[in-house]
């Protein structure tokens, strides 16, 4: 049948095409990465990693990972706790009030970002806290907390309560059934929370340029000079600062893994 | 309250949410919803067909394909939008440059348009529709959908009568994230659009800081958050997240 042959050409042809669209800008960013000259003239003259060596040289390189790190580790252990205890609230009990807490949660997630940024900055300055690097944790905590809880919550959906009252007839303490029944159920949920905490973080700019003040994280320093003073600098240390995260996420992912394949045998 | 004032023992007024409509904020605001219903459409319509191929024909690739989709997310949002400048830019852009070089054709630009910046939304928000859509488009139980094709209906009728609906929790996620991320979206219009779009939330911000008009950006952004909850908290409420996860 030639008539199928054709339309599994072109349903080949469709998601190469969609694949292509998600994918040419990332490659556009490694290409102009490798120009040494400050204006964008592509095909280059000259094809170098100068930018990556000036990059990789500049203290400036180092400094903004820093920042960013330091945010986001805070931003993943806070959000993770309190993102964790939520969800309980938010789908494990059923109480009073609860309808409210699930709305009023969401509701950050509508605020416009670049507006909740400028409105943490006026309180802020109000109270008299002078902006760094940790209120840029606590402006990404508005956003990130809601986010996280809402993807543990999900895990709590399909969460067998009976499995806890059996393990307290059998005699488990509270702290057991915590650690043996309900902390490996929601696992999956707390992992993406704190994979997703991390990048959201990590790349978040509307929020960080408001309230990092002196200290520049990754974006808002990529932000700034692609605006005022772009040189094939931005797009290396784009590159650069994409392949930490995606490092550190890889590192954290086998971490994890090999844990629970040591603790795997033991139960 | 007035202009360039800000003290919450002042007198109260609404004049600001009137202001809002009368003085060219209907433009911005218009611009944000415009732009999150239109890369909503788009996106269900460039995600539909890829679902569909994703979940019935692609086989042993599904999952390869749907990693090298779902990837991209995990790159920082400014880093593929700046990637995505360099490859429009006219003249020495990644497009212009290698057209030009290649086969001697030199072309114009979108860059700077409100089309660049639409552009821009779809690439953003595209995995967000895909993959909500994708867990609807698996709700179809393909013996449905021969069943109705013995019955005799035609392809279309097959869409809207049996696919449609089956996969709606799906594509109403799908949808009501994309819009939401829309409107707040500002990041598009700022690094693809240029000068040409002002969105709500590019609106507020200058209000804010350049005009010192807080009152009126205040304003703003409450009516944002009202016409979001007023389209999205109707659609929350008829979807059943618990039929959905039981699955």
């Amino acid at each position: 049948m030639s008539e199928g042959r054709h339309t599994a050409a072109l349903r080949t042809l469709w998601i190469g095409v969609i694949l292509a669209f998600l994918y040419i800008p990332i490659v556009s960013v490694v290409l102009a990465s490798l120009a040494n000259t400050r204006y964008m003239r592509f095909p280059h003259r000259v094809w170098s990693v100068d930018a990556y060596r000036d990059a990789l040289g500049s203290f400036t390189t180092w400094q903004l990972h820093t920042i960013s790190l330091s945010i986001a580790v805070s931003v993943v252990i806070v959000s993770t706790v309190l993102g964790t205890l939520g969800a309980v609230a938010f789908a494990r009990y059923d109480w009073r009030g609860r309808r409210w807490f699930q709305r009023l949660l969401v509701l950050p997630i509508f605020f416009p970002q670049p507006v909740l940024g400028l409105a943490l900055l006026l309180s802020f300055t109000a109270v008299g806290i002078s902006p760094s690097w940790k209120t840029a944790v606590v402006a990404h905590l508005v956003w990130i907390v809601p986010i996280v809880t809402l993807m543990i919550s999900v895990r709590f959906f399909g969460y067998n309560v009976a499995q806890e009252e059996a393990a307290y007839d059998l005699g488990a303490t509270h702290f057991q059934v915590v650690r043996e029944i309900t902390l490996p159920q929601i696992w999956p949920g707390v992992f993406s929370g704190i994979l997703f905490g991390f990048l959201l973080s990590w790349s978040n700019l509307p929020l960080s340029v408001f309230t990092s003040g002196p200290d520049t994280p990754l974006p808002v320093w990529r932000f700034t000079r692609t605006a005022t003073n772009y040189s094939p600098l931005v797009p290396s240390v784009a590159v650069i600062g994409t392949v930490v995260s995606a490092l550190i996420v890889i590192g954290a992912a086998l971490l994890l893994w090999a844990y629970s394949r040591v603790r795997a045998p033991a139960r | 309250m007035p202009e360039r004032t800000f003290e919450l023992t002042s007198a109260f007024t609404v004049e600001n949410y009137a202001t809002a409509f009368t003085e060219g904020y209907a433009r911005p605001l218009m611009w944000s919803l415009i732009g999150a219903v239109m890369t909503t459409a788009i996106c269900a319509v460039l995600a539909w067909p890829s679902a569909v191929i994703l979940h019935r024909h692609a086989g042993r690739w599904a999952t390869v394909v749907a990693a090298l989709i779902a990837l991209p997310i995990f790159i920082s949002e400014s880093v593929r939008l700046f990637g995505m400048s360099v490859f429009m830019m006219p003249r020495g852009g990644i497009l212009a440059g290698t057209l030009n070089a290649v086969f001697g054709i030199q072309i114009g630009s979108i860059l700077n348009t409100s089309s660049a910046a639409l552009v821009g939304m779809v690439y953003i928000h595209l995995p967000f529709m895909l993959f909500p859509l994708l867990l609807g488009i698996s709700l179809i139980p393909m013996d449905r959908i021969e069943a109705a094709k013995d019955l005799g209906a035609n392809r279309w009728q097959v869409f809207r009568e049996v696919e449609l609906p089956l996969a709606a929790p799906g594509l109403t996620i799908g949808a009501l994230l994309t819009f939401v991320l829309c409107i707040g979206a500002n990041a598009e219009a700022a690094i693809l659009g240029g000068r040409s779009v002002t969105v709500i939330t590019t609106a507020i911000e200058q209000r804010f800081s350049f005009a010192q008009d807080w009152p009126m950006g205040a304003a703003l952004t409450v009516l944002v958050i009202a016409i979001t909850a007023a389209i999205v908290l109707p659609v929350l409420a008829k979807l059943d997240l618990n039929r959905l996860t039981r699955r």
